[in-house]
């Protein structure tokens, strides 16, 4: 049967119809990206050489090795890890809140890590005299926080915003919780002593670059499980699609739901708000991204494409923040936001035309 | 086709739970039942609770007391997946989900049937493209469901609860919104799923008309109490003029299975007619606030009292005739002789001899 306009989807549709080729694609250019970061920084490294040292580094110059093993290659990791993970907290929280500027930095998750780690940071100067920071089993106990704070702020937003669909409402709630949550961190810097302050100070300061080989150890396998969760929950969140109530009459286990995605998302924006701090608008606009090249609302498609595009996102805002040709860094939050704001804007104007997400 | 009964509420109260012990409530002792093979209508006034009565035998609010049973067993015995096997539900809400295709859509009703991933095997894509044809979809599979018309995604989301493979579905309104052709469309596949595969599907609608000549069962929610029964018996025992008891305006008219608005009467007409002419005369003089007679073989007498209970100030006896060469209508009033060519010029010549001087 020939129906008027089924040439145009079919047009439309061809681009990323195969998603398989799709995905190899986003791979690619993923890998380029990645080697690509690995080259650049203050100091000159050539293709050759990085080559050359991520295969033999026994046998090159050391420096070089330090270079790529202590700090670029921790930091690509970290980038490929917080986009990927920032990008699926952000999508799972769209779908479940079915609103399209939901997001980790949004509806105040990351805040609520923030408070997390604050309380833990600051309170752990009363309790031990000073604090762990930076051995392997401080990483834990600190993502182990912003699990908590993230996990109770997610718990917070749901209560409140489920039955908001209302794009405006939900950006206002959000500023209400990370103006709440900003104030009781100040509260806290208030009471604490100095040595204490010092290291929350630094720890806020933090960014992909400040991640270390041994804070890798906590971050990979916490990002590993969140995605994994993520992926393991994509049935559940095609059902939420259609409202809550459909999914209830489709035999969906709401709470069982409920908990996988409270649980993938408080673990991936906890541990990335732990280790590189707050980065804004990844979460937002990358599931954009990807439902525009996909075409396609289903999440076992939707969350690898995601993971894979928020990746390339961020790699691609690390290697903005070093400014080619400059020795400083740009803090990467200011990058994030200045690349997603106007997204988030044009999402909004989308949002008017097609309806949800 | 053996009958079951399906659904069965014995004294159910429905509402909203708030705490443990507050608690909201919508209406009290509901006593309903509905049968393997049955089209029922839900029928009430806005805000009269039919959405909470809807929401509750779907599982999605638990009774506040008394007995529902689904296929003769608790609802509350079923776990999440049994129930969803048994029923499916289709909101009033639209769903606007950017680039998710009918096909896709429709095969999220197979939720309970596929695996933690949502496979869908040979058995369920047989499933989907049947439930895409009975609901004349053909050929729309490949179609975002947020760029095709209300009508087509309404159909869409009852093939949805026909690929959840249930024999009772539950549907909040599913014609509003819809203009008629596409109303009558969705009530024919409705009746056609219920004909053919003995479903038993609960709707409710604002539509008198179309449920009492389509539905097996009318379920009507009154302010006091709910009752049950088939469309004829329901309107023989005058239950549809408690429907709505605050106005006074409207009047059931059983010939026409709906609502109409009571006026007052002008006077009375005689009217001579036969075939087409006699329906649209008497079309056009009722709607203009007469009561017509129309016995052909009575010749029209010019003086016919108008009934007393009317408090016209003016007495109107109007007799209108047909007539054949040239085509048109004469009018004879109070003595004076029009004659008119078209139905038009009869309501204005009509129209002007029932306007008070004066007023």
């Amino acid at each position: 049967m020939k129906l008027p306009g089924n040439k145009y989807w079919k047009v439309k549709m061809r681009l990323f119809k195969n998603s398989t080729v799709g995905f190899f694609l986003l791979m690619g250019v993923l890998a380029f990206l990645f080697l690509l970061d690995l080259l650049s920084g203050s100091v000159h490294i050539s293709l050759y050489q990085s080559i050359s040292t991520l295969f033999h580094p026994s046998s090159s110059d050391p420096q070089i090795a330090a270079i790529l093993f202590q700090f670029r290659i921790p930091k690509a990791i970290t980038a490929v890890l917080a986009g990927a993970a920032l990008s699926v907290a952000g999508l799972q929280m769209q779908t479940i809140f079915r609103n399209p500027v939901a997001g980790p930095d949004i509806l105040g998750i990351s805040s609520g890590a923030s408070l997390g780690v604050a309380l833990f940071v600051l309170s752990a100067g009363w309790i031990f005299g000073g604090t762990p920071l930076f051995s392997i089993a401080g990483s834990w106990s600190i993502v182990m926080a912003a699990w908590f704070g993230a996990g109770c702020m997610m718990f917070l937003v749901v209560m409140l915003a489920s039955r908001l669909r209302d794009l405006m409402t939900v950006l206002i709630l959000g500023i209400l919780i990370s103006g709440a949550v900003m104030a009781v961190v100040s509260v806290l810097q208030y009471f604490s002593n100095e040595s204490t302050l010092k290291s929350f100070i630094v720890w806020t300061m933090g960014s992909l670059g400040s991640t270390t080989r041994d804070q890798l150890w906590v971050l990979v396998p916490s990002v590993a499980v969140g995605l994994l969760v993520a992926l393991f929950s994509a049935k559940f969140l095609d059902a939420f699609l259609l409202g809550e109530n459909y999914a209830k009459s489709m035999g969906m286990n709401l709470r069982l739901a409920y908990l996988l995605t409270f649980a993938s998302t408080s673990i991936l924006a906890g541990s990335i708000t732990a280790f590189c701090g707050p980065i804004g608008f990844v979460g937002i606009i990358v599931p954009h991204l990807a439902r525009k090249l996909f075409h396609s609302p289903l999440h076992s498609k939707l969350i690898p494409a995601t993971m894979l595009m928020g990746a390339i996102v961020m790699v691609i805002g690390d290697l903005i923040s070093q400014l080619p040709g400059y020795a400083t860094t740009l803090p990467i939050n200011s990058v994030t936001s200045l690349l997603g704001i106007p997204v988030v804007v044009w999402i909004i104007f989308q949002h008017k035309k097609i309806g949800a997400i | 086709m053996q009958e079951d009964i399906y659904i069965r509420c014995k004294g159910v109260s429905i509402g909203y739970r708030e705490r443990s012990t507050a608690s909201t409530v919508v209406k009290k002792d509901i006593s309903l039942h509905a049968l393997s093979g049955e089209m029922v209508a839900l029928i009430g006034g806005n805000g009269i609770g039919k959405s909470t009565l809807l929401k509750t035998i779907a599982g999605f609010i638990p009774p506040l007391s008394g007995e529902l049973l689904v296929r003769n067993r608790p609802v509350s015995d079923f776990s999440a997946t049994e129930l969803a096997r048994e029923m499916s539900f289709v909101s009033t809400e639209i769903v606007r989900v950017a680039n998710l295709t009918v096909h896709e859509m429709v095969g999220l009703g197979r939720f309970p049937y596929t695996n933690w991933f949502g496979q869908l095997n040979d058995n369920d894509q047989m499933i989907i493209d049947r439930a895409i044809l009975q609901t004349g979809l053909s050929g729309y599979e490949n179609r975002p469901i947020n760029r095709i018309s209300d009508g087509e995604r309404q159909r869409a989301m009852i093939a949805r609860a026909l690929a959840q493979d249930t024999r009772i579905m539950v549907l909040d309104e599913p014609t509003a919104f819809l203009d008629i052709s596409n109303k009558y469309e969705i009530v024919r596949i409705l009746h056609q799923l219920v004909s053919e595969q003995g479903k038993c599907i609960i709707f409710s609608t604002h539509d008198l008309n179309t449920s009492l000549t389509m539905a097996d069962r009318i379920w009507l929610m009154l302010e006091d109490r709910v009752v049950e029964g088939i469309p004829e018996e329901m309107a023989s025992a005058g239950y549809f003029d408690w429907l709505f008891p605050n106005n006074q305006h409207l009047r059931f008219d059983p010939e026409r299975n709906d609502f109409r608005i009571k006026r007052e009467k002008y006077g009375v007409v005689n009217l001579t007619a036969t075939g087409q002419e006699l329906i649209w005369a008497k079309k056009a003089m009722e709607r203009l606030g007469f009561e017509v007679k129309t016995d052909p073989l009575v010749s029209p007498s010019p003086s016919l009292p108008v009934s007393q209970s009317l408090s016209l100030p003016v007495p109107q006896s109007i007799s209108i005739d047909v007539i054949q060469l040239p085509q048109g209508w004469n009018i004879i009033h109070s003595g004076i002789f029009h004659n008119v060519a078209t139905l038009e010029d009869l309501c204005r010549s009509i129209k002007k001899i029932t306007t008070r001087p004066g007023s």
